[in-house]
Parts: structure tokens; C-alpha cells; sequence
């Protein structure tokens, strides 16, 4: 059980500690030594993840692993580190800096109940737990209005969509009579028979899934929560949270659901359709980077449920590798936005005027975040977006993939305006050199290496392979 | 008599309802909402599910629309009428809970339901507890333990936001 549950066990370990902290004698306003041991054991949390998970069932098939979930908590691990490496300077003068870290970690833990769950409860209660926090950390600034805003559009959003959830996971348990993924995937065969309550119960599973994923339509809380939230909980949402809730989605899809694909596929369809292109367009015309990333990452989430599509192992392993490459792109692009931020406070596009000249590091790793986004070739996002859409290949949706490549067009055009913006502009007054703190520093290092890396060690992808299954 | 008191507890659950999302006074309001409760819990009792009508009554009646009212009289104004709804609400608000209704009434009118068959035996409150903490024999011990966390966090969540911190201290 030990053995099995070890993830778990660390963050609720980390959460006592965070929890009694406090108490610990001989404290100052000075947080940057207790930082600094967050930060270190953040990172022998991560390191754990390399022990090899085996697969086991625990509590009455409440709790499942193997494998591929552990890779997945792995990953996620992964970008909280970088988060949190991220967030030092905002966090050094801020005195609730423990707190923070209580309520960033038990999101975390929620979202791996949530991704080892192979039972509706366990889904749920996870789900909760992984969003419930997310709100008061949006909201943490406690004397910024906008933070405040931000943490009530996304409780009520949240539990709006919550609701929906467990209303259709209720209709769900009442025609199937289990709660367990394996058996309802037994009763749920797609036969006429009760087949007009099974898509309405799974229309309302569907909306609590896109509204975390911020799918279109279900995507209209995004940008207002992202631009009030502190950056770090923005990047944090837009890619811890969601690629979390893209784990378990694929696991409810290729095992609760497998029979049922006919139903899913179109729904899956129309909605990555709307997802990139809805998102693409509002992208074009955003001023404030924070919201700018946002709808990208809406747009990001439309590609995404291309390689869910694939409905192969290809298709969940390549999900899994753009989700690592989404972590290293989007986090590298967050970390700038971050840094410049905390040094300067501004966020707007035209902020961003002629800054090669004074901060030539910084623009070249928001260049290669662009880049990677985008999908230009050398960067590792083309690999990812190529895998996936291969994925789709697979299945003969090239209609699809059309579409997808027209996004992609459009898409370039405002990760090049943002470059341009900074390579080309002539400003009158640029943001000023700053040199950040040395674990923001270490943060971008990591993801400029990973970008430029990941592409080329085919073996990742491999093992990713090896590890995923299908329908 | 069971048929009876059926109809007019579902005949209070729909027209205190419909107060409660019509009515203009917010404090009424919520004291509709207490009765739709209420008679939801009755409903329970009816059915002979002491305890999950038991649960109704102390965490929606007893914890949540006490929290509303408390969090109403605290808030000033609480007494004034609350802005009309305008021709376009009001529009917007029957088009979408119609299609709502008539999807779910097409749903589950297509359903053929059949009268079920057998006794209900109410669990007792120590099975459920035992349930609860059960390791084996299908307990739900996990997401017990996993909600007490969630509880944690959501008290810290709620301290870290309400909390003010004057500057000189330490």
C-alpha cells in the first residue's frame, strides 16, 4: 500500500509540513530560506517519481495505478516544481507564502486521486478537491480587486459546472448500477435500448469536463479568471489543471466509454472544430499578454482533443509527450510574462516593445516558447502537434487535420506579432534590465533546454508508447 | 393517505420553488428556499429513508440556508426589493429553462419505468458509519479520508482570504 499510494503519501506529508510550519521557532519576515526548502523538497518529490511504478488496486478498485499513471503524476510534479521555482519573487515578500504552498499542493493531490481513479466517487471527490483550492488561490491577492474577481468568477464557474458533472455521474450510476469504470463499460454498449438517456447523461459528464478544459463553448470564464489571477496560479491553471483533467478524460473515454465511441467521436469533433478556431480568433486581438496566453491555451486544448480522437495508443502517448511539451512552452512563455511582472508590473503587449535590446535572454526564450507553440519545426511543439495529429491520421479524419493546419496558419500569425513586437518594435521607453532571482533563472533554464531537447530524444516518445493503451 | 401526502409535499417543493427564484426580496427568498428543503426531507421520510431525510434537514435546512440567511441579514440592503428582470431576461431565462425541461421530460418520459419489487431496508446509522471506515468489503475509507483533506484545505483557503494582517506584525 505504501508502495502504491507513495505519491499520495508524499504531498500529504508536505501538506502537514506546510500545515506546521508555522510553529517553527525563530521566524522572520525574511521568507527565503523556508522558499528555498519548499523548493528543495518539491524537488525530492519529483525525484521520487523515477522509482518504477507497478500496477496495483487498492481500496476496493477505488484507486488504480500503473505505469502511465505514474508517468502522468510524474509530470505533473514536474510543472509544480517549475511553478514554484517560478513564483520565489512573488512569494519572498509575501507572508503567506506556507499557505500558498498547503493549498497548491492539495490541488495537486486532488488531481492524482483523480487521475488514479477507476470509480465515479473517486472521480469527483478528486475533481473538487483539484478545483476548491484553486479559487482561493486565485483570489490570494488579497489587496488586488481584480484577484478577488477572479477567484469568484472561477468558485461560481466551477461550481456550476460541477454540478452539471455530478448530475449526469448520478444518471450515469442510475442506468449502469456501478460506479466503477471497468463495469459500467459492460452495461454501456451503445444498444437503442436506454440510448436516449445515456447521451443526455453523458452530454452533462461532457460540459463538467470542457468546462475544465475550457473547451469553447464552455470557455467563457477563462480569460477574466487568467488575467486576474497572480501569474503563477495563471500558469498553473493553464497547465497543471488542465492537462490533469486531459488524463483523466482519456481514461473515461478509452475505459468507461469504449463501446460507446459513435456518441463521442462527433461530440469530440465539432468541439476541437469550435475549440481552435474560436480560440484562435479571440487570440488575435488580445493586448494584455495574460489574456493573450489564455486563449491560446484554449486554442492548445482544441489540438489536444484531436489526439484524444485517435482513440490509440498512439493517440494517448502523443497527448502525454504535447502535454510535457506544453509544460516546458507554455511555462517557459508564463515565466517571462512572470518575471517581467513581478520586476516591473506591466503585462501589456506594447510593454513588450524593443525589449531584445534590454533583456536580449528573456526574449529570445519568449521567442522559442512562441515557436514552440506555434509549432515551428525545430522546437519541440512541432513534434508534439506532428504526433497528434498523426494520431488522427490514423483514424482517416483529414478534414480534421485540415482544419487543424488552417489554425495553425492563423495561430503563427499572433505568436509572430508578439515576437515582432519585441525584435522589431522601436520604443520609447523599454522595460529596463533586471536581472531575476537565481530559481526563476534555473526555471527558464529548464524549459529553453526542454523546448530545444525533448524533440530530438526520440526515446521519450517510446516510452511513452510503450506505456499507453487504446480503445 | 401515503399517495396524499405525496402530492402536497411535491406541490410545496415546486411552488416554494418557483418563490423562491421569483420572489423580489431576498430574505423571503431564502426562507422559500428553507420550505422547499424542507419538504424535500419530507419526501425522504416518506419513502422511509429516516436517514438520508435526517441528513437533508441538518446540513441543507439546519447548515446551508441558515448560512444564506445569516450571510443576507449581514449584507446591508438586505431588506430593499431587488431590480426587476428585464423583457430580454426574462426571454432568455423561459427559452433556455424550456429547452432545459424538454429535453429532460423527452429523456425520461422515453424511459419505461417499472414499479420496483421487494422491501427497502434502511440501513442502520452503524452500517453506514461502518461502511464509511470499512478497509475491505467495499468501504469508502479513501474518499472519507480524501474529503477530510479537502475540508483542510478549504478551512486554510477560507483563513488566508478573510484573514487581515496589520503591517507591524510579526
Amino acid at each position: 500500500m505504501l508502495v502504491l499510494l507513495r505519491y499520495e503519501f508524499i504531498l500529504v506529508a508536505l501538506i502537514v509540513i506546510f500545515l506546521l510550519a508555522w510553529l517553527i521557532p525563530g521566524k522572520s519576515e525574511d521568507r527565503s530560506l523556508s522558499l528555498f526548502w519548499i523548493n528543495v523538497l518539491l524537488f525530492i518529490n519529483f525525484l521520487f517519481g523515477f522509482i518504477p511504478v507497478e500496477e496495483g488496486v487498492l481500496f476496493n478498485n477505488m484507486f488504480y495505478t500503473n505505469e502511465a499513471i505514474g508517468v502522468q503524476k510524474m509530470l505533473l510534479n514536474f510543472g509544480a516544481l517549475i511553478i514554484s521555482l517560478q513564483a520565489y519573487d512573488w512569494l519572498k515578500s509575501n507572508r503567506n507564502a506556507f499557505e500558498f504552498y498547503l493549498l497548491l499542493i492539495s490541488t495537486l493531490l486532488g488531481m492524482f486521486f483523480m487521475i488514479s481513479a477507476r470509480n465515479l466517487l473517486m472521480l469527483y471527490v478528486g475533481l473538487e478537491m483539484a478545483t476548491l483550492p484553486l479559487a482561493a488561490l486565485a483570489a490570494f491577492e488579497t489587496d488586488s480587486k481584480r484577484s478577488a474577481e477572479s477567484g469568484i468568477k472561477l468558485i461560481l464557474n466551477s461550481v456550476l459546472s460541477s454540478a452539471i458533472f455530478l448530475f449526469g455521474l448520478a444518471l450515469l450510476y442510475g442506468e449502469t448500477g456501478s460506479l466503477h469504470f471497468s463495469d459500467m463499460a459492460g452495461k454501456l454498449t451503445g444498444n437503442p435500448d436506454g440510448y436516449r438517456d445515456t447521451t443526455l447523461s453523458l452530454l452533462l459528464v461532457f460540459t463538467g469536463f470542457g468546462f475544465k478544459i475550457s473547451i469553447v463553448p464552455f470557455h467563457l470564464w477563462t480569460a477574466d479568471v487568467y488575467e486576474g489571477a497572480p501569474v503563477s496560479i495563471t500558469s498553473y491553471l493553464s497547465v497543471i489543471s488542465k492537462s490533469s483533467v486531459v488524463f483523466v478524460f482519456i481514461s473515461f473515454l478509452y475505459i468507461a466509454l469504449k463501446n460507446m465511441a459513435p456518441l463521442w467521436i462527433p461530440f469530440l469533433m465539432v468541439t476541437s472544430v469550435l475549440t481552435m478556431t474560436l480560440g484562435n480568433i479571440f487570440a488575435l486581438r488580445q493586448q494584455n499578454m495574460k489574456r493573450f496566453l489564455a486563449f491560446s491555451s484554449i486554442a492548445q486544448a482544441g489540438y489536444i482533443l484531436i489526439g484524444i480522437l485517435g482513440a490509440s495508443a498512439l493517440g494517448m502517448s502523443s497527448v502525454i509527450f504535447f502535454v510535457l511539451i506544453y509544460i516546458f512552452s507554455n511555462l517557459g512563455a508564463f515565466g517571462v510574462v512572470s518575471v517581467i511582472s513581478a520586476q516591473t508590473g506591466k503585462e501589456n503587449l506594447d510593454d513588450y516593445k524593443g525589449m531584445y535590446h534590454t533583456n536580449p535572454m528573456l526574449s529570445l526564450l519568449l521567442l522559442l516558447s512562441m515557436f514552440s507553440l506555434a509549432g515551428v519545426p525545430p522546437t519541440a511543439g512541432f513534434f508534439g502537434k506532428l504526433f497528434m495529429l498523426m494520431a488522427a491520421a490514423g483514424k482517416g479524419y483529414y478534414i480534421l487535420i485540415l482544419i487543424a493546419a488552417l489554425n495553425m496558419i492563423i495561430s503563427l500569425y499572433y505568436y509572430l506579432r508578439i515576437i515582432k513586437s519585441m525584435f522589431m518594435d522601436k520604443s520609447e521607453s523599454p522595460i529596463a534590465y533586471f536581472r531575476s532571482s537565481i530559481y526563476s533563472r534555473i526555471a527558464l533554464v529548464i524549459c529553453f533546454a526542454g523546448i530545444i531537447l525533448t524533440g530530438f530524444f526520440s526515446g521519450i516518445f517510446d516510452y511513452f508508447y510503450s506505456i499507453s493503451f487504446g480503445i | 393517505m401515503k399517495a396524499i401526502l405525496f402530492y402536497i409535499f411535491s406541490v410545496l417543493i415546486l411552488a416554494c420553488g418557483i418563490f423562491t427564484v421569483t420572489s423580489r426580496k431576498i430574505y423571503r427568498a431564502a426562507i422559500f428556499l428553507l420550505l422547499t428543503v424542507v419538504s424535500v426531507a419530507a419526501l425522504y421520510f416518506l419513502m422511509e429513508y429516516t436517514f438520508l431525510g435526517v441528513v437533508q434537514l441538518v446540513i441543507y435546512a439546519g447548515g446551508i440556508v441558515v448560512l444564506i440567511l445569516f450571510a443576507v441579514l449581514l449584507t446591508h440592503d438586505s431588506g430593499s426589493l431587488l431590480p426587476p428582470l428585464g423583457v430580454k431576461r426574462t426571454v432568455a431565462t423561459f427559452a433556455l429553462t424550456g429547452t432545459g425541461l424538454t429535453v429532460f421530460l423527452y429523456t425520461i418520459l422515453g424511459r419505461k419505468v417499472e414499479p420496483g419489487s421487494g422491501e427497502f431496508n434502511e440501513p442502520s446509522v452503524k452500517m453506514i458509519g461502518g461502511q464509511l471506515l470499512d478497509l475491505y468489503n467495499f468501504g469508502f475509507v479513501l474518499p472519507f479520508e480524501a474529503i477530510s483533506i479537502l475540508l483542510l484545505a478549504a478551512m486554510v483557503g477560507c483563513i488566508v482570504l478573510a484573514m487581515k494582517f496589520s503591517k507591524t506584525m510579526n
